[in-house]
């Protein structure tokens, strides 16, 4: 059990979600039986969405849910606004309990701690795209001009600026999106839930906006779980990474980890097309120099040979590599640490450290 | 030759004797060379018997039906010829009955020959439909049985008899059996048959006799309060059957309420008649002069160059036939219960929209409020509130609210989920999500129903002057009852102008209606 503080911002302990008039039954038996999923939607008529999810999101952090459509990655987020009531498990953010909130201060969390970004972007057509943003403010009935000034800055920040008067039906979907992230982030909340935000746009924009939010988040180091269901884009965007699988999760890990060592045969397959040029790091492949030295003789000329640091990627090691015969010796607080030949190197772009 | 055979034998499977013939019909429905006056011989003179064979129920009702309806008019023939004959006397009662006579034999014989050859036509048809159901089922009937001869007897044996003795016969009049029925209570012996005419081929055998209840009226005591006064029915007056005990039973009920309740019609009147007035003093109020302007420019500023020019000429037509004043009253009408519909229709929408319970309460209501002919509302409006505009407002906004309430809870009904979960997620509390997010994503879909509501009074306005509401529907109907059709149609143009004209700007005003 952990309970959140100043580092956790979001904690989930043992959150199970059901769907069905006879959850609570169906949790039960679950848990004595070991029931299936098949199993639970033939005996109980009921469908198991999360099932005993246990995370921890650290303060500043993007926090990647990745998973196929139907493994439950949307229905355990939306558990973190309270917008879907838990089965079992509890919630915690900043420390509160999100389930014992009344419905005032669970609105009052809604619009001031949490911004979303959904897939279909939810804006409301019939407001202009600053009306749109200012909407959690008005909701809380902040006054017109305060909004107006909080709307302009957001704005400006999705670089969206002179468009604050046209109506959503206007924009191109990539600019659209850019609203619902305004939207976001005009009340300036602790956490940020991003449904898919990325997955309804076309590839180039999709990449372009990508980067755009990774530069942002460095800046406002805002604590981010983001939903996706393409590897690709969870470790890109992902300080660390959830894969979900029929609403349970599989493994938890950096990019790199998932990379290097799946959990199972199904983080496995997904990762095998990975390019790893940016996921493996050099103290992962590298081998001590002594073990180098008793395979290969002394090495003759230290000098002679490129240098890099234990965090520089595969993709900085082969620019290294490149061009010349000899190995590239790794360094740490300027001392040699250790040797990658180019059978490391090879063998680490197939992804095996 | 082989692969020909080949190709027969599923269909040889199917149909059994005769499979040969139905093989290669079959076939050329297949490759679409049937031709178009194809008729299997067998089927029309076998016709429902050959239907029976081959278990084609939906053909064998066909074809049975067909051969009854001959046999009826056939029977009809014979008694009116027989009638002719026992009325030789009356000279006028020969050529009625004669021609009857003629008309039922021609009417056998075109029914039985076209019958029979519809039959013929069908059959390989239908035959062919079963042949598919049958490859998907095999548990549909296929080949050809004679036990299924029994079904038939058993059919013909319950209906034909009965039919053919119900066209051979005068039915009994309604008068004539209830008669019947005083002499059986008095011991009287009644032939057989003609209780069983009575019973089976007239109307439907009356089968309760109540006694009658009580005279109620409701004086006023010497205070002037009403008091509810009984007394018993006069002796010798025959029993009511359900019919008019029923329909006294709901005259003494609303009797009841009138007499006793009457503060409260009478007050929904006056605010009725209260609200009219105000309306009517700015529809009718208004010089003529200045309302058409107002008109024209309302027209202009909603709706654009093009209807204004319609809406120039209707009025035109209006004010030169003489309708200017008559049409003002009314739209007084239409306004006044267009505004009462959207009042109280609009909540109720939000209510069966948003609301499980609403819905399964309100629908029922408005299911029966839509089918009921527009006719009968006005009955109870002219019990409890007299003749007069009041009640003819009220009539129509019975009739012309169901569209505002379905119309408004479709349009919160189609409002997207996520959109509704967004503005949740940020914190919108139920008022908000009503008012910042689904009335106006509903709103197109309300201002059709406003569209509607507007339409459907006017239409109903019209209706209601049958109880005395006035206005265009006065003309028409007096004209009804004068037959003087020129005024009537002349009427009849002008008000479906005038639905034009409130049609189109209210259309076009709608905000939403253009994207």
């Amino acid at each position: 059990m952990i309970t959140s503080g100043d580092e956790n911002v979001v904690v989930a302990n043992n959150v199970w979600k059901i769907f069905g008039d006879r959850a609570k039954e169906a949790l039960e038996a679950i848990r004595k039986d070991n029931l299936s999923k098949a199993e639970v939607l033939e005996q109980y008529g009921a469908v198991v969405g999360v099932k005993d999810v246990s995370i921890s999101v650290n303060k500043g952090e993007v926090f990647c849910i990745m998973g196929l459509s139907g493994s439950g990655k949307s229905t355990l987020v939306r558990h973190i606004n309270r917008l879907i009531e838990p089965t079992h498990g509890e919630i915690l953010i900043n420390g509160v309990n999100v389930g014992n909130l009344n419905a005032e201060d669970l609105r009052v969390m809604r619009a001031d701690k949490i911004g979303m970004v959904f897939q279909n972007m939810a804006l409301l057509p019939h407001r202009t795209v600053s009306d749109n943003i200012a909407f959690s403010l008005e909701l809380r009935n902040v006054d017109a001009f305060t909004r107006a000034q909080a709307a302009e800055k957001v704005i400006e920040t999705v670089s969206l600026q002179g468009y604050g008067d046209r109506y959503p039906s206007q924009l191109s979907g990539g600019m659209q999106q850019r609203v619902g992230l305004a939207r976001a982030l005009a009340a300036d909340p602790d956490i940020l839930l991003m449904d898919e935000p990325f997955s309804a746009l076309d590839p180039l924009i999709r990449r372009g906006l990508q980067d755009e939010f990774l530069a942002l988040s460095k800046v406002m180091k805002k604590t981010t779980l983001f939903i996706t269901h393409d590897l690709d884009e969870a470790i890109r965007m992902g300080s660390r990474i959830a894969i979900m699988k029929d609403g349970e999760i599989v493994q938890i890990g950096t990019p790199e980890d998932i990379v290097t060592k799946p959990a199972d045969k199904y983080v496995a397959d997904f990762v095998a097309g990975i390019s790893k040029l940016k996921l493996i790091f050099a103290h992962t492949i590298m081998q001590p120099i002594a073990k180098y030295e008793k395979e290969n003789g002394k090495l003759k000329d230290i000098d002679a040979c490129p240098k890099a640091d234990t965090e520089d990627d595969l993709d900085t090691l082969v620019g290294h590599a490149v061009g010349q015969d000899n190995p590239v010796v790794i360094m740490s607080d300027g001392k040699p640490v250790g040797i990658v030949t180019k059978d490391a190197l090879l063998r680490g772009v197939q992804g095996e450290a | 030759m082989e692969t020909e055979k080949d190709l027969l034998k599923p269909f040889k499977e199917f149909a059994g004797p005769n499979g040969e013939y139905y093989g290669n019909t079959f076939l050329k429905i297949q490759k679409d060379t049937l031709g178009k006056f194809h008729i299997n011989i067998a089927a029309a003179i076998g016709s429902f018997i050959w239907a029976a064979l081959r278990g084609n129920w939906l053909l064998f009702w066909i074809a049975f039906l067909i051969d009854l309806v001959a046999l009826i008019n056939l029977s009809l023939m014979a008694k009116y010829s027989q009638a002719a004959i026992d009325n030789a006397e009356k000279d006028f009662l020969v050529v009625r009955y004669e021609g009857w006579s003629a008309d039922h034999l021609l009417g056998a014989i075109l029914v039985f020959i076209l019958g029979r050859l519809l039959v013929g036509w069908l059959a390989d048809r239908f035959y062919y439909n079963q042949y598919n159901k049958w490859r998907v089922n095999r548990s549909v009937n296929s080949g050809s049985k004679s036990s299924r001869l029994v079904l038939v007897a058993v059919i013909a044996a319950l209906i034909a008899p009965l039919m053919l003795y119900r066209s051979s016969q005068f039915a009994p009049e309604a008068r004539t059996c209830i008669k019947q029925d005083r002499a059986i209570e008095k011991g009287e012996t009644v032939p057989f048959k003609d209780r069983f005419d009575c019973a089976i081929i007239g109307e439907f055998p009356t089968l309760v006799w109540l006694d009658r209840p009580d005279e109620i009226t409701y004086p006023r005591d010497e205070n002037g309060n009403r008091y509810v006064e009984r007394k018993p029915a006069r002796e010798g007056l025959p029993p009511l059957d359900l019919n008019k005990y029923a329909a006294q039973a709901i005259d003494d009920g609303i009797g009841y309420l009138t007499a006793f309740y009457g503060f409260f019609f009478d007050g929904i009147t006056a605010f009725l008649r209260t609200m009219l007035n105000m309306i009517t003093a700015v529809f009718v109020g208004t010089p003529w002069i200045i309302a058409m302007g107002a008109i024209l420019a309302i027209s202009y500023v909603l709706a654009g160059t093009r209807i204004t020019i319609f809406v120039g000429a209707s009025l035109a037509y209006l004010a030169l036939f003489g309708f200017w004043q008559t049409a003002m009253d009314t739209l007084s009408l239409v306004a006044a219960s267009s505004i009462i519909c959207v009042v109280f229709g609009l909540p109720l929408g939000v209510w069966v929209g948003k609301s499980t319970r609403g819905q399964s309460i309100v629908t029922p209501i408005l299911d029966i409020m839509q089918t009921i002919p527009s006719f009968v509302y006005l009955l109870p409006a002219v019990a409890f509130f007299s003749i007069g505009k009041p009640p003819g407002i009220l009539a129509t906004v019975i009739f012309a609210m169901p569209p505002m309430v379905r119309l408004t809870a479709l349009g919160l009904r189609h409002v997207p989920e996520n959109t509704k979960e967004a503005a949740l997620a940020f914190g919108a509390n139920p008022r908000q999500l009503l008012t910042k997010v689904e009335l106006p994503l509903a709103l197109p879909s309300i201002m059709a129903g406003v569209n509607q509501v507007v339409m459907m009074s006017l239409s109903m306005v019209v209706v209601a002057a049958l109880i005395g509401a006035g206005g265009m529907g006065f003309i028409v109907t007096e004209a009804l009852a004068n037959t003087r059709t020129g005024a009537g149609v002349l009427a009849g143009i002008g008000i479906a102008l005038l639905a034009m004209m409130v049609d189109r700007v209210v259309q076009k005003a709608n905000p939403t209606a253009e994207k």
